[in-house]
């Protein structure tokens, strides 16, 4: 949970949507939203307004594989969460005002259908889920927890193809109706059941009917006359009597489609939609009814309904195919009755049916037209607007790019052949800001030219292995060529060329793979041959071409030099590795099996061992730990970030020294959380995303908060009064003895050129923070002279650290996030201020940001997600602004923070503020996704620690005295991390009636930065006006007001500011003082949680000597 | 190679692209449906079936290796209507008979698993017939898809029994089924591997309680090897002799033929799409 809460995903969307080829559909009960499930697996969040505009919102990625259905999951007017069920298995609840993955399961289970059931006086818990699919029975899923609570037995099991819940209060009983994949009507008491069912106690069904029907569709009960019962089958549709199950009507499908659905319109009329998208309205010219009114017929069953054609639907001109329809009776109001449907190429289309619909005067029937329709492509034609890749529009359309994290490099692989290599960074405020500064032409890049077809897919294997040369870059063509290239320099190393089709994937091996496959890698080319690159030999090892079928994975045998390929229809490939063409002979003993056979290629691989079935999986089983799978999902990209931003954990032994700089955690703090996905090299990463069916697709951009915030800190407090905040920050951080630390800082901060030989110093101390400490100062020439010296060395086998964190970079990272984040246009003179002074930049069009609701599971806003939000007239006033409330969160927000307070927020350079800003941020979106319970107990907690430190303030030699600590330290230790905020009573206070309101984070952030870059901005006024240089006067001013709460970040700042001058021998003395000063603050803003007004409450506490050190003045 | 076709080259490939979603796809879905049908007919469906009565067969199950079981099943569709099992125990030599009772008959899972897949597999392919006009490659490559997903979980359900474990199989209602009732210290289990029809008969011992064997429950397998733990109605037991007994079901292989040359068929015809993509540069075909 740690890593998500600090991730801020921006999504950076091209021009061409993400295909969404919708297999469910759902409106949800307060008809604001359309879900939409799709066969790449997304979900997505519509907005229907009340006049019926559909405009996109969001799209959740989570499932790897198609959603087969929706429904509710709760009662929606409480919670508004929608589930999801998909072909493998997998279920998702989401919360659809935020797409927020509340919970997720993975059940053995293939869902086509699923309702919501819930008695609230007779059940406990949220609620039922009855699952139908292709299993045996129906399936009763906690809503909650979705666990598997029991099953509705049958006495004949078979396969539930549709099913529906009849809830009637003529007859006083819930009851579920299915029809099995034979034919079989079976019927379930539901609340009668539920005792039984929550004892685990067999349910069978009380009435079991064999109708003999073929391919049923849909079941449908009639709530008007709690008495008839419609079932859809593909070629007809019959309606009987609900009591005995007798035939009252029918009618075959004249038009040679199929029917997918149907629903009653009323007593006597209902609508019936097919699988190409037709609806058509029938009239019951007998009432039902009659039978049961004149019983003289004795029971027989007589047909007593005729149905008459009334209405049809017209379908739009762009014909796709597989439909999936529903239809909305009752929308709240207006009155509408509303046909909708999605189908296969992504179209959203309604009809509006008539309350009282008549067929044509000459009895034909009337044709309805498409009231509405939509796709994502149209929403992003009409919103997204600027509709160029990730690149801008120097080049063809971009194919593939991949982002080297610790080069903060983009490369992009264009349609033409041509291969871009651009500083990350640079390509992302070129594309989102309006930044004269940085005019777009001029955006740096290197082109390398090489490829003759469109570029498929980039590896840049160093991330993924140390073993690797940070020189080399791959790339994959769709003319079968793989190049080796030199990064730094666009030399064509090595071009592989095959005749295997596009290549579809290069992938590398297990780095604890020691023997032939070191440093090579795997292509998979589109005639589902593997070939495998020595990269250092440039040569081909291995070109597997047997296989019948794509290629789903890929493993490597831990001892042997044999390659596993595991193909879709699942049989296991067993390829033999040879860089001689001698076969080995011991391979004998390992292939005496049956299904084998030998077949020698010209000079590459032999395979070994086909196999099938069980055998396969046992082998794949064999090697579990050494694999690589063929992911194209999204789910597995999310997933593979994170993992690629921990590697220093995918093998820590190994992994040089010199790569340990990048965690910043104790060894021993790693070793348990070794999965943490937090400890990421770098607080920004860009992340291509390809969906299915598609080429390239967008990007998404993600910011670690914290990581953010902890390298910022502690650039601040290492560049501008190093050794002492160092000390104490290392104090806390690891119980080493920080003599040699001291030294090598001094030395840092002396001599910026002989940094290199310090990095080489610090590979030999072994404490990483030191070394990372070190990366984090370099500057962006420093980091270049590393780049080439490693460059050099590299050529001997050990790699210094790869990572380097450049200030700079973060530090502008720091500035597009804000800039992303900043309500643009809701104050035209704030606008300017934040540009000239905080540094930020004007968005050129608003963004989509992202919810990382887990570590597979985000949510991502769509062009036009800001739509609903406001008319379209002043659309382009309201630039950026998420949503309504967030000004009015804004300005209780500074209600809350205003009290007592007027001296803040002083008017420094920019990366204080942003740093303040940011660790606002920071608090309040973590305090908005803490669950309520556990925020209580870390309160409790932290007053309970709070007390002794009031007593007695100076002994804090393990209380956390610098800002690193502050921030950087809460995520492992978050009582520490609430020991901080409880002086932030009031504004804690505010936020959690925030949460309570269920406001979402994005809100929160934006309403918290919009005032907070107000009251900086206001202070900045001031300070440009009058400018004091004395700081103790400041000071004395200070005193006078209780600190209020956010200072503490602000006071840090001061610290840095007044450090900035002062030479390194009085820095030890003002270290003292500032490890103090946070503790008196702490001290102090214990009484301020009860009085916060009252000025003497600080003093009551300690006679303050941070006060009299402390200047808020930039100058002084 | 895609870049570098000219102009020429591209219409031709149009044209060829066009002929294939109008002809080739429509030839292969014909013989993909005929394939399927004959697997399906396999099944023999309950529906359609003229007396409503479906056709039974008898098995004789048997080892070559052992004669200590032998049991004689009737199959009807997905179902084992009948059962007879000659057991001989393996120290007494004591001979052991059960069979069915009259009102039971028991649900091969697999098999009804397999067929609804088979069959939902060819309704996916109904109403794709010569009049049917493909508009673009990737609505044969989704169609293929979803035909491909049902048929490989057909396969799968045949060629991979469920793994139990032994508490599982011995509270499964298949014990209660037999006339005799079966002794508590006898499992049986049936299921399908590939195109076999399988009887496992495990023989438990109790474990006295104060036994200073190291009791390990044994987890979930298709097959438990002897000296495999279990407790079940707080007593525990280890398993001491193991008798596996099967059966070629014929139809089964055939089906089991069919859907693999059915799957090959499909991924072909997704190949042929496939190649035609690449130049279309990798757009949506």
């Amino acid at each position: 949970m740690t890593m998500k809460n600090t991730v801020q995903a921006v999504a950076l969307w091209s021009e061409q949507a993400p295909s969404h080829s919708i297999t469910a559909i759902m409106i949800t009960d307060d008809q604001q939203t359309i879900v939409t499930g799709s066969l790449e697996g997304q979900i997505c969040l519509w907005n229907l307004s009340v006049d019926l505009k559909i405009s996109s919102r969001a799209i959740l990625f989570g499932h790897t594989s198609s959603v087969t259905c929706l429904a509710k999951a709760r009662d929606f007017a409480k919670q508004p969460f929608v589930v999801s069920g998909t072909e493998n298995g997998e279920m998702c609840v989401w919360n659809v005002t935020n797409g927020q993955c509340i919970e997720n399961a993975m059940l053995p289970y293939r869902h086509t259908s699923i309702s919501y059931y819930h008695s609230s006086f007779r059940m406990t818990g949220e609620g039922w889920l009855l699952c139908c699919g292709q299993y045996q029975d129906v399936l009763i899923i906690d809503a909650k927890t979705l666990e598997v609570l029991h099953t509705l037995k049958s006495q004949s099991s078979d396969w539930i193809i549709c099913m529906c819940i009849v809830h009637s209060t003529r007859i006083q009983e819930d009851s579920l109706v299915a029809i099995s994949v034979t034919g079989d009507l079976k019927l379930w008491d539901l609340s009668s059941s539920i005792n039984s069912i929550e004892e685990k106690r067999n349910v069978y069904e009380t009435e079991s009917k064999s109708l003999e029907l073929r391919n049923c569709q849909a079941v449908r009960f009639c709530t008007y006359t709690e008495r008839l019962l419609l079932i859809i089958c593909s070629d007809c549709w019959k309606i009987f009597d609900y009591c005995d199950f007798s035939i009252l009507g029918t009618e075959a499908n004249s038009s040679g489609q199929s029917f997918a659905g149907g629903e009653f319109l009323a007593a006597n009329r209902l609508i019936l939609w097919t699988e190409c998208g037709h609806g058509s309205i029938y009239q019951l010219v007998n009432s039902g009814l009659s039978k049961v009114i004149y019983p003289a017929d004795g029971g027989m069953l007589k047909e007593t309904v005729t149905p008459q054609l009334l209405c049809c639907t017209n379908v739009a001109e762009n014909k796709s195919f597989s439909y999936v329809m529903g239809f909305l009776n009752e929308r709240k109001e207006p009155f509408y009755k509303i046909l909708f449907s999605g189908d296969a190429c992504g179209r959203i289309s309604f009809w509006h049916i008539p309350d009282v619909p008549v067929s044509k005067f000459d009895g034909s029937p009337k044709e309805i037209p498409i009231a509405v329709t939509s796709t994502l492509q149209d929403n992003f034609n009409r919103y997204n607007s600027t509709p160029e890749g990730i690149i801008g529009h120097f080049y063809a359309a971009v194919t593939s790019s991949l982002y080297i994290p610790s080069l903060d490099k983009l490369v992009c692989g264009c349609e033409d052949g041509k291969i871009i290599v651009t500083f990350a960074l640079h390509a992302i405020r070129a594309r989102l800001l309006d930044d004269h500064s940085l005019l777009r032409g001029s955006l740096p890049h290197r082109v390398f030219e090489g490829h003759n077809g469109c570029v498929t897919c980039l590896l840049y294997p160093h991330t993924e292995s140390d073993q690797f040369d940070p020189n080399w870059l791959v790339s994959g063509c769709q003319d079968s060529s793989v190049i080796l290239w030199d990064v730094f320099t666009g030399e064509i190393l090595q071009n592989f060329t095959f005749q295997a089709g596009p290549v579809l994937k290069l992938l590398v091996p297990p780095a604890g793979y020691k023997t032939k496959v070191h440093l090579s890698v795997c292509c998979v080319c589109s005639d589902h041959s593997v070939a495998l690159l020595h990269l250092q030999q440039r040569l081909c090892l291995l070109h597997a071409r047997k296989h019948l079928f794509p290629v789903k994975m890929i493993k490597w045998h831990p001892v042997e030099d044999v390659l596993i390929v595991g193909c879709e229809d699942d049989s296991v490939y067993v390829w033999e590795i040879e860089t001689d063409i001698l076969c080995k002979m011991e391979f004998q003993t390992y292939i005496q099996r049956h299904y084998l056979y030998r077949q020698q290629y010209r000079h590459t691989g032999t395979l070994e061992r086909y196999e099938t079935g069980e055998m396969a999986k046992a082998i794949l089983t064999s090697c579990e730990d050494s694999r690589a799978l063929m992911t194209d999902s999204v789910l597995f990209v999310f997933q593979d970030v994170q993992r690629v931003k921990s590697p220093s954990y995918k093998t820590s032994s190994s992994y040089k020294l010199g790569t340990l700089s990048y965690t910043l955690a104790h060894p021993e703090k790693s070793s348990v959380k070794s999965t943490d996905t937090r400890q990421s090299q770098s607080p920004f990463a860009i992340l291509p995303v390809k969906t299915k069916w598609t080429s390239m697709n967008f990007h998404v951009l993600l910011f670690d908060l914290e990581k953010l915030l902890e390298y910022l800190l502690l650039s601040q407090v290492n560049g501008l009064k190093s050794i002492n905040s160092f000390h104490s920050y290392d104090a806390v951080k690891s119980a080493k003895s920080s003599t040699e630390k001291r030294t090598l800082t001094l030395k840092r901060n002396k001599t910026a050129g002989s940094l290199y030989q310090m990095n080489g110093q610090a590979k030999n101390a072994s404490d990483q923070s030191i070394s990372m400490e070190n990366n984090i100062v370099k500057s962006l020439e420093e980091g270049s002279v590393i780049k080439r010296q490693k460059k050099k060395s590299s050529k001997k086998a050990s790699i210094p650290a790869s990572t380097k964190i450049d200030i700079n970079i973060i530090c502008d990272t720091a500035k597009l996030l804000l800039s992303c984040l900043f309500p643009w246009g809701v104050d035209k003179e704030l606008d300017n201020l934040c540009i000239k002074h905080l540094g930020i930049l004007r968005l050129q069009y608003p963004v989509s940001f992202g919810l990382v609701s887990n570590e597979s599971h985000v949510s991502l806003m769509l062009p036009g997600w800001n739509h609903a939000n406001y008319d379209a007239a002043k659309e382009h006033t309201l630039k950026n602004l998420f949503s309504k409330k967030v000004m009015d969160l804004s300005n209780k927000y500074i209600n809350v923070i205003q009290s007592g307070e007027k001296n803040t927020g002083n008017g420094t350079v920019g990366t204080e503020i942003i740093i303040h800003l940011l660790g606002k941020i920071f608090f309040v979106s973590r305090m908005i996704k803490i669950p309520v319970g556990s925020e209580q107990i870390g309160r409790n907690n932290s007053r309970q620690k709070l007390e002794p430190f009031r007593n007695k303030g100076k002994n804090s030699e393990n209380f956390t005295s610098s800002f690193p600590a502050l921030y950087g330290v809460s995520q492992q230790n978050r009582h520490k991390f609430h020991f901080h905020d409880t002086d932030h009573t009031s504004l804690e206070k505010l936020i959690s009636s925030w949460r309570d309101q269920s406001v979402e984070v994005i809100e929160a952030v934006q309403a918290v930065l919009l005032a907070e870059v107000q009251r900086s901005t206001k202070t900045l006024r001031r300070t440009s006006i009058s400018k004091h240089p004395d700081t103790k006067v400041k000071n004395r001013m200070r005193e006078a007001h209780p600190l209020p709460e956010p200072d503490k970040t602000e006071e840090l700042e001061l610290q840095c500011l007044k450090d900035i001058p002062v030479k390194t021998s009085l820095t030890l003395e003002t270290h003292d003082n500032s490890s103090k000063s946070a503790v008196f603050q702490e001290a102090e803003n214990v009484p301020d949680k009860h009085v916060s007004e009252e000025a003497e409450s600080a003093d009551d506490v300690k006679p303050t000597p941070w006060m009299s050190k402390v200047c808020f003045c930039k100058v002084c | 190679m895609a870049a570098t076709a000219s102009g020429a080259e591209r219409k031709v490939l149009e044209e060829e692209f066009k002929w294939l979603l109008r002809e080739e796809v429509h030839v292969v879905l014909r013989q993909l449906q005929d394939i399927l049908k004959e697997a399906s007919k396999r099944f023999t469906l309950p529906i359609g079936a003229i007396d409503g009565q479906m056709k039974q067969e008898n098995f004789i199950l048997g080892s070559s290796t052992m004669d200590q079981v032998k049991g004689v099943l009737t199959l009807q569709g997905d179902a084992l209507c009948q059962a007879d099992v000659n057991l001989k125990m393996p120290r007494t030599n004591q001979l052991l008979h059960f069979a069915f009772r009259e009102d039971k008959q028991w649900k091969m899972q697999q098999i009804q698993d397999a067929r609804n897949h088979v069959n939902q597999a060819i309704y996916l392919l109904t109403n794709r017939d010569e009049k049917y006009q493909f508009q673009t490659g990737s609505e044969v490559l989704k169609l293929m898809d979803a035909v491909m997903l049902q048929l490989t979980r057909a396969r799968n359900r045949l060629t991979t029994p469920a793994s139990l474990t032994l508490p599982e199989i011995a509270s499964s209602s298949l014990t209660k089924m037999f006339t005799p009732a079966l002794p508590g210290d006898i499992l049986v289990n049936f299921y399908i591997n590939l195109n076999k029809l399988c009887l496992l008969v495990y023989q438990l011992h109790a474990l006295q309680p104060n036994s200073t064997k190291n009791f390990r429950p044994a987890g979930s397998s298709v097959m438990h090897n002897p000296g495999s733990m279990l407790e079940y109605n707080n007593q525990r037991f280890e398993v001491s002799h193991v008798q596996k007994v099967e059966c070629v079901v014929p139809w089964l292989n055939d089906a089991l033929l069919f859907f693999t040359v059915a799957l090959q068929l499909c991924q072909q015809l997704k190949d042929k799409i496939s190649v035609f993509s690449s130049y279309w540069n990798f757009s949506p075909y």
